[in-house]
């Protein structure tokens, strides 16, 4: 544990994060509600879809990150993993507020309001008929059903809670015993966890995002959830050991080398994401078949040819989500000097967010006005988004908190502590 | 053959030992000098008081020249010079000649860093007074050593010598030009 | 906030923190084992070159050249007749070749990750094998490059891929993956050559150091004065050779300094260019409309892919060699353990991709999509992919067992497996999906003549040739590398424990 007054600020930040996110969810559960008088019921499900899907890309990324370190016998990230160890106990809270997306549709007796196949009376956009008669439906129906969905979103969490749980177990365990069979455990673990995770964070990349528009399909979804994930991950981790370092949790432990290092892994990954993102477009875009095409098509036109909303945040992900990072931490002295680089992971997240709107959001929505007889949903941000983004996020950082009292700042008597603490370029 | 100092020589025991003297030698304000070891040694710059390398400036130069290359290349020969309709493509695009670009940012980019390599080392430089220091040769097995230049504006021929063995330094020579 | 808000600066309360620190002690291999001193080193390295030519050189060396000629045989066969004695005929007109070319540009993709990629995330453990595997990557790109440049046919219309201007007016058409292809093989051929031999100077240096040093002493113990004296001329030959090449590197601070940070970028420049040339050499397939090459995540599973049978390569050479100049102290069991450890992980990534790939076309709901996928595993050429899928996904996963990744033997049987399943990793890409596309009346079977299997057969005999003159004439493994994550080079003194490593 650390001292007196490190717990007392923990705690009371921890007090603090849970009140404003119960206060912010109570808000986005009223914007759900109330966005079902509207003409676009779904809305108010995807500020919360959004919300979680960001906390969870980033407790996901930390859970690929701690078991890369592992299984590369990473020595100098040992105290930053720590902090991601923190970070891996919001994944029980983070399939609480999952619920709620599945559930509530189903109370309100509209099961299909988000997920459409979820319902087979829903109706197709432009007048196809229902879901249940689509072929392209019923072809996949084996896969996309409620059972199946429940039992799916049941396993991708016991994955996810179950290897956090004994990464963290066995991490704490070592600061007391300093046994040195848990980091060998931990590295088997790791070895095969990352298998399972991979798997499982690829389908509930399928089946919590992809099948929103259940028509479209991608092998490459599952790649780019995962470069996503990273990204945010090394973002949200880096801003953490910095509040922490400065606030006196971590004071004189994380140092330049540390910086210049996740630094590094954030351009890497920057690097990593635009490969995926630009390879899926580039391929799609040069074989030019309707079926694939018209995902991004929605995300650029009318139909007609006339630019939408969501045209101009495409270009924002080319230039302020991939270039303008890049150039950024290119820079040496960006990966070293604190404030630079604190900027630029704040960058890096608040874009992270527009890539989930601009992968979530787009859809068709019903409208017997609207030439087609339907309209794509354009980007908005709803004072429900930000609420779902506080809201759970407050829950996550009062998990942090509570478990930053469990266990050390630093994994004292880790292996490969030393060689941590006395990093250098 | 002139009997003009080139500058003198000295061996270290051990890394440590050529890491410590190295900090004592940049203490002691000379310029021109260097250290000599078969290997690279973690932290010897900052021990030597050397800034950090200028390379990157190359690489980056030659990143960029690839870049608009690669750009202006596709351009003229497929939207200007000879515009070709194929497979209902756009003349010219950014998308379709990435990886043209691309390739060509990174050809470029890493002529530009061996060139800079070359340049901010001076080399090639095939012949260096200090190759007909029979010593100096045995650096490429284990040997270590510092080497402080004449034309350095403190070199003393004697005071240096002994400075050098006060630090640490043995086998002390001098190198003729 | 500034910089020195969270450097240095400790207060009592973290000083108790760190006074609590008390590392439990894990037990890893040394890099280098048995407490060599730099001059073991020099020499163990040095001494590849320097000694006489061992008789199984020779014998290598001869066999590799009879099988060299059996690539000239075939190109000279297929320039003076036409591309028709290939096996290619509709509907199947990419068959080896395109196999081949993948096969052998996959190969190379581990020299350049080990010493790029692996350079970047500081594993200390790659510097025993990157030289080896950088200049595998060469050949292997030498072996690839022959199959596109001579499948256009005539040949010598070769340079009209290239940006130049000729007769006709016309300019190279870049909307076609071919034509990336020429511009990523080659700029990945020559950079890769940048990135050996800058990171061979040192070495190159050193060679000629030794070398005049011996001419100095003028000590040279033969049996014969003519023995004497042709080591006396070898020398000679060396001073200058390695001379010339060193450029007079002097080991300084100074030019390790800037040598140091050009290594770094062109490694940091190499990462994205072997990505991106697997990427593009998958675009080939990829940006086609045909059921199977069309899915996009062609590209990082092709450079996975490649990885792996880079990796199988980098094991099939290294065994034996170390095996042979008695390397166990440089190669040791952990760089054998790490390097079926990527071999697994990489097999895995590939079986990932070949069960997604599967996955979507099912779950894209398109026929011919579902029919390839199902054709590929039940059609007529279910045995190549029963022979990739068991190659590539079961067999690297024994290396989850320790007693397997410490049998030299079983490693090295594995690792030729590998680079079997990778081909017809790509054998079945290519040519299933083009022998039964969407219109049954084309369909058709893809048999290979045996001009075809002439020249294959000898691109392993030209990369043996290529790899055994490397090993007489250059210096096997980075010396000053090597040296450097040794514990004698640390500056703050000698420990135990290699620090350095994954640092």
């Amino acid at each position: 544990m650390s001292d007196q007054k490190d717990i007392q600020k923990i705690n009371s930040t921890g007090f603090f994060a849970l009140v404003i996110g119960l206060v912010a969810l109570a808000i986005s559960l009223y914007g759900i509600f109330s966005g079902l008088e509207t003409e676009d019921p779904a809305r108010g499900f995807l500020s919360w879809l959004v919300g979680l899907s960001f906390w969870l890309s980033i407790a996901l990324g930390l859970l690929f990150i701690t078991q890369i370190w592992y299984v590369f016998h990473a020595r100098w990230p040992t105290i930053i993993r720590r902090q991601c160890e923190h970070f891996l106990s919001v994944f029980p809270w983070l399939f609480l507020l999952f619920i709620p997306l599945f559930i509530i549709p189903q109370i309100i007796g509209e099961p299909g309001i988000l997920w459409k196949w979820l319902d087979g009376a829903n109706a197709l956009p432009g007048g196809h008929g229902t879901v249940q008669d689509d072929p392209l439906y019923q072809w996949k129906s084996v896969y996309l059903n409620s059972n199946a969905f429940i039992v799916r979103a049941a396993i991708y969490f016991s994955v996810f809670i179950g290897l956090s749980y004994f990464l963290r177990k066995w991490s704490f365990d070592t600061d007391i015993t300093g046994n040195v069979e848990n980091t060998h455990k931990a590295r088997r673990l790791s070895s095969v966890g990352l298998f399972l995770l991979a798997t499982a964070s690829t389908l509930a990349g399928i089946d919590w995002f992809k099948s929103l528009d259940y028509h479209w399909f991608s092998t490459m979804y599952g790649v780019w959830f995962f470069a996503a994930s990273m990204r945010a991950a090394l973002s949200a981790i880096l801003i953490f050991c910095i509040i922490v370092s400065v606030k006196g949790y971590m004071k004189g432990t994380f140092k330049q080398a540390h910086r210049y290092d996740l630094g590094c892994m954030m351009l890497a990954f920057t690097i990593f994401w635009a490969y995926i993102s630009f390879s899926q477009y580039f391929l799609i875009y040069n074989a030019n078949i309707p079926e694939e095409t018209y995902w991004y098509n929605i995300r650029e036109h009318d139909g007609y040819g006339v630019k939408n909303s969501w045209w101009v945040i495409s270009l924002l992900l080319i230039f302020a989500h991939f270039i303008a990072p890049f150039l950024m931490l290119l820079w040496y002295k960006t990966k070293i000097v604190v404030n630079r680089l604190v900027f630029v992971a704040i960058w890096i997240l608040v874009f992270h967010l527009v890539d989930l709107y601009w992968n979530l959001i787009p859809g068709k929505v019903i409208d017997a006005t609207a030439s087609h007889g339907y309209y794509i949903r354009q980007f908005s941000v709803e004072v429900f988004d930000i609420t779902a983004i506080i809201g759970i996020g407050g829950i996550c950082i009062w998990s942090v908190c509570r478990s930053m009292l469990k266990a050390e700042p630093i994994p004292i008597k880790d292996p490969n502590i030393l060689t941590s603490l006395n990093h250098s370029e | 053959m002139s009997e003009e100092i080139y500058g003198i020589v000295a061996s270290f025991k051990d890394t440590p030992s050529l890491y410590h003297a190295a900090e004592k030698v940049r203490d002691a304000g000379f310029n021109h000098w260097d250290t000599y070891s078969s290997f690279p040694i973690h932290g010897m710059p900052e021990a030597q008081g050397q800034k950090r390398s200028k390379v990157p400036i190359f690489t980056f130069a030659g990143g960029v020249t690839g870049l608009t290359l690669g750009t202006t290349m596709v351009w003229y020969m497929n939207a200007f010079d000879y515009p070709l309709i194929v497979g209902g493509y756009p003349f010219f695009s950014p998308v379709f000649p990435f990886p043209i670009m691309y390739e060509l940012t990174i050809l470029l980019a890493a002529f530009g860093t061996l060139g800079g390599m070359f340049i901010m080392n001076l080399l090639p430089q095939h012949y260096n007074p200090l190759f007909n220091c029979a010593k100096f040769l045995e650096v490429s097995d284990d040997r270590l050593m510092i080497a402080i230049e004449a034309k350095d504006g403190q070199f003393d021929p004697v005071a240096t010598k002994q400075f050098l063995e006060s630090i640490g330094g043995f086998d002390i020579e001098e190198v003729t030009a | 906030m500034s910089s020195d808000t969270t450097d240095c600066s400790i207060d009592s309360a973290k000083q108790a923190l760190l006074d609590k620190v008390a590392p439990a002690t894990l037990k890893d291999q040394n890099l280098v084992t048995n407490n060599r001193e730099f001059s073991w080193v020099t020499n163990k390295i040095c001494k590849i070159v320097e000694s006489n030519t061992p008789n199984w050189w020779w014998v290598c060396m001869a066999v590799a050249l009879v099988t060299a000629s059996f690539t000239l045989m075939g190109l000279i066969w297929l320039v003076s007749t036409g591309v028709g004695v290939w096996g290619l005929a509709n509907p199947i007109n990419w068959g080896w070749a395109i196999v081949n070319f993948v096969f052998w540009i996959g190969i190379g993709h581990a020299g350049t990750l080990i010493s790029a990629i692996l350079c970047l995330l500081k594993q200390g453990w790659r510097t025993s094998i990157n030289r080896a595997a950088e200049a595998m990557t060469i050949f292997a790109v030498v072996c690839a490059g022959i199959f596109p440049l001579f499948h256009v046919g005539r040949v010598w219309f070769a340079w009209w891929l290239f940006p130049l201007p000729n007769a006709n007016l016309i300019w190279p058409q870049f909307r076609s993956p071919l034509e990336w292809d020429v511009f990523a093989v080659s700029t990945y051929g020559t950079v890769s050559v940048l990135f050996w031999y800058m990171g061979m100077i040192p070495d190159l240096g050193i060679l000629r150091d030794r070398a005049v040093q011996r001419l100095t002493a003028g000590i040279y113990e033969e049996t014969s004065k003519l023995r004497e004296s042709i080591a006396r001329g070898t020398d000679v030959f060396r001073k200058y050779f390695y001379g010339v090449l060193a450029m007079g590197w002097r080991n300084a601070g100074n030019h390790w300094r800037n040598y140091e940070m050009a290594y770094l970028l062109l490694a940091g420049l190499s990462t994205p260019l072997v990505l991106s040339v697997h990427t593009i050499v998958s675009f080939d397939f990829a940006v086609a409309v045909l059921p199977g090459w069309h899915t996009t995540i062609f590209p990082p599973y092709f450079v996975a892919g490649a990885i792996f049978s880079g990796f199988g390569m980098v094991l099939t050479l290294m065994l034996p060699l170390r095996a042979l100049y008695g390397l166990h102290d440089l190669i040791t069991q952990r760089h054998i353990d790490n390097m079926c450890k990527i071999c697994l992980g990489t097999g895995s990534i590939v079986g990932y991709a070949y069960i997604m790939e599967f996955f979507i076309a099912w779950y894209g709901a398109n026929p011919y999509e579902s029919f390839a996928f199902i054709n590929r595993a039940f059609g007529q050429y279910s045995w190549a992919y029963y022979i990739m899928f068991s190659c590539n996904v079961f067999t690297p996963q024994l290396f989850w067992f320790k007693a397997v990744r410490q049998n030299a033997a079983l490693v090295w049987i594995m690792s030729i497996l590998i680079n079997v399943g990778m081909w017809f990793e790509r054998f079945v890409i290519t040519v299933t999906s083009l022998a039964n596309d969407f219109l049954p009346s084309s369909w058709g079977y893809y048999s290979p003549t045996i001009v075809d299997i002439f020249t294959f057969a000898g691109t392993f005999g030209l990369f043996s040739t290529l790899f055994l003159m490397f090993l007489r004439f250059l210096p096997l493994m980075p010396i000053g590398e090597i040296k450097f994550i040794m514990p004698q080079a640390d500056p703050h003194g000698h420990s135990d424990d290699d620090g350095k490593e994954s640092e």
